[in-house]
């Protein structure tokens, strides 16, 4: 009796949920299909901070860059102040945006090996803006949401414990491969290719030496209890 | 030194013994228990159609500005050291990052060099054109001036400082004789309130400021949206004001401070302890970081990320809000 009804009321919360309506601002975590993600920035910040990112190229990632981006988009130099943290919300809005386009962008034969196919780099100056401390946990926040955008891309569906190596290792090579490509004066970035590619071997020999090593480790320990479990020891 | 420390003590008791007899609430040692028994009276900005708060009174409407005044006329000589006294100094640091982050001046480097450069910007005036309200003493004017010439090489950028008190801008014009914006076009001293600020033309101005004075205004969103009239589109409302402390403890220790140190240093040094009272309470009664985004963004600005930096953990605040465009 009690189960049923248990079983009702969870069908019933599920119902709820599914029946909210969409006008209601649906926060996900998740990559979902069923959902379209809020913009991620507000109307008059995304007007100024697309105009700032043309100037980016002949000014860098400089308060000056923003006061021409709002002078274009008709606003005032002092309508910066519109945005709390300066240039690093211009740092932002270039990460955020990029990744977001990261799914137009990229096409890859199946069977292949991820690859993003598109430099998202953002240079020496703009790193060490975003390794200031306050800003560190943003910054770090959007580096596991570019890890995950990938890993999402590359068709990636685990849902073990390497739903998080995989993050994690991805990002300590993205943002190793990222230091690397501001001292980088090779034409068209070569050694950074370079350097990437020799540390997604590291990974592929890491991560298949720890899964050989887990395998070998299940299969002894398995072995071990059943030799015992066959002297008689109740396990 | 001996002797004047024994006069500033007896001087002091005797203060003290004639505030327990004119007013008996108003005592060093029971302020601190009226301000704890007594919580502050309800958060609805004005109790009773008419009325409004006066630090921890309830007088009416029409009062409050003379009284005000009152107060701000008898502070107004020994404002800086009693800023200094009542902050440890900490007011100038707030101030100073106030400007810095506000940036103000039009950097003529980095307009000319423009390679987009849009049709008309030769004429449009140069420099910011600011207006800082209840800016009397010019604490704020003087360093705005400071940042635009030193900082951003901007020579242009002028600053209207609006006061209703003239004492306070008399102590201003006064300091002004020191810097080097004396007698040049860029300062100018009004007497104006700031619920009427009939003189300002609409959308004629860049950025608006008001530090620690919002507080004090009888009519807090008929001051805002005086502020979104004369602000042209784009432009900018700042405010530095007293705000409230997000950690319990370091405001249970604030207030000891608020109410017991700072009438009492009222007292001393400015002789002058119910102005210094009203002052505490005022900062009591003024609304909290989320209520003050909520009045700007009534007034119809956008308010920049979450609408308000803390200072000191809270203990002041600035809020802005930018006019939008069209």
């Amino acid at each position: 009796m009690a189960p049923a009804r248990l079983s009702k009321s969870l069908l019933g919360s599920f119902r709820a949920t599914s029946l909210r309506p969409a006008t209601a601002r649906q926060q996900c975590c998740y990559h979902s299909y069923e959902y379209t993600q809020p913009p991620p920035f507000p109307p008059a910040e995304s007007a100024i901070l697309s105009a700032a990112i043309s100037h980016v190229p002949s000014y860098g990632f400089t308060s000056n860059a923003l006061k021409l981006g709002a002078r274009d988009a008709g606003y005032l130099d002092v309508s910066t102040n519109l945005l709390p943290r300066g240039v690093f919300d211009l740092i932002n809005y270039h990460l955020v945006t990029q990744r977001l386009a990261l799914k137009d962008s990229v096409q890859f034969p199946p069977q292949d090996q991820p690859g993003t196919g598109k430099k998202l780099g953002v240079g020496a100056k703009a790193l060490a803006i975003m390794a200031q401390p306050s800003y560190v946990p943003t910054s770090v926040a959007e580096l596991a949401r570019l890890a995950d955008e990938i890993w999402f891309l590359a068709g990636d569906a685990s849902v073990d414990t390497s739903w998080y190596t995989k993050r994690a290792s991805l990002s300590a090579i993205y943002s190793a491969t990222e230091v690397f490509m501001t001292q980088d004066r090779s034409k068209n970035f070569a050694e950074t290719e370079q350097f990437l590619d020799a540390r997604l071997e590291d990974v592929m020999k890491v991560g298949g030496f720890l899964g050989a090593f887990g395998e070998w480790m299940n299969y002894t320990g398995h072995s071990a209890v059943n030799v015992l479990r066959s002297k008689g020891v109740r396990i | 030194m001996q002797a004047s420390r024994s006069l500033l003590s007896r001087q002091l008791l005797r203060e003290v013994r004639q505030g327990v007899a004119r007013e008996p609430y108003r005592c060093f040692s029971c302020t601190v228990r009226h301000a704890q028994q007594q919580p502050p009276p309800p958060k609805s900005p004005q109790d009773a159609p008419g009325t409004t708060h006066f630090g921890f009174e309830t007088v009416a409407e029409a009062i409050k500005e003379q009284k005000v005044r009152g107060v701000f006329s008898s502070v107004a000589s020994s404002y800086d050291t009693m800023n200094d006294l009542m902050s440890l100094g900490i007011h100038r640091l707030w101030k100073d990052h106030f400007v810095r982050n506000l940036n103000p001046g039009r950097n003529p480097l980095a307009s000319t060099s423009t390679p987009t450069s849009t049709p008309g910007s030769a004429s449009e005036p140069q420099g910011w054109n600011i207006l800082d309200i209840a800016g009397g003493t010019g604490d704020i004017a003087f360093r705005m001036l400071d940042h635009a010439s030193t900082i951003n090489n901007d020579a242009h950028t002028r600053v209207t400082v609006a006061d209703i008190n003239p004492d306070m801008l008399t102590e201003g014009r006064k300091r002004a004789l020191s810097t080097p914006y004396a007698r040049s076009p860029r300062l100018k001293f009004i007497e104006a309130n700031a619920e009427t600020l009939d003189m300002i033309p609409s959308s004629s101005i860049d950025l608006y400021t008001v530090a620690f004075g919002i507080r004090n205004f009888t009519h807090k969103d008929t001051a805002l949206r005086e502020a979104f009239r004369v602000l042209k589109p784009g432009g900018v409302f700042a405010c530095l004001e007293f705000s409230k402390l997000q950690n319990p403890v370091l405001d249970a220790v604030y207030k000891r401070w608020s109410f017991g140190a700072i009438p009492l240093i009222g007292q001393v040094v400015a002789g002058d302890r119910d102005s210094y009272q009203y002052l505490v309470e005022s900062i009591e009664r003024f609304p909290s970081q989320t209520e003050f985004r909520d009045m700007i963004k009534e007034a119809g600005f956008l308010v920049p990320g979450q609408g308000w930096e803390d200072l000191t953990g809270g203990i002041a605040a600035i809020h802005k809000g930018v006019k939008p465009i069209s």
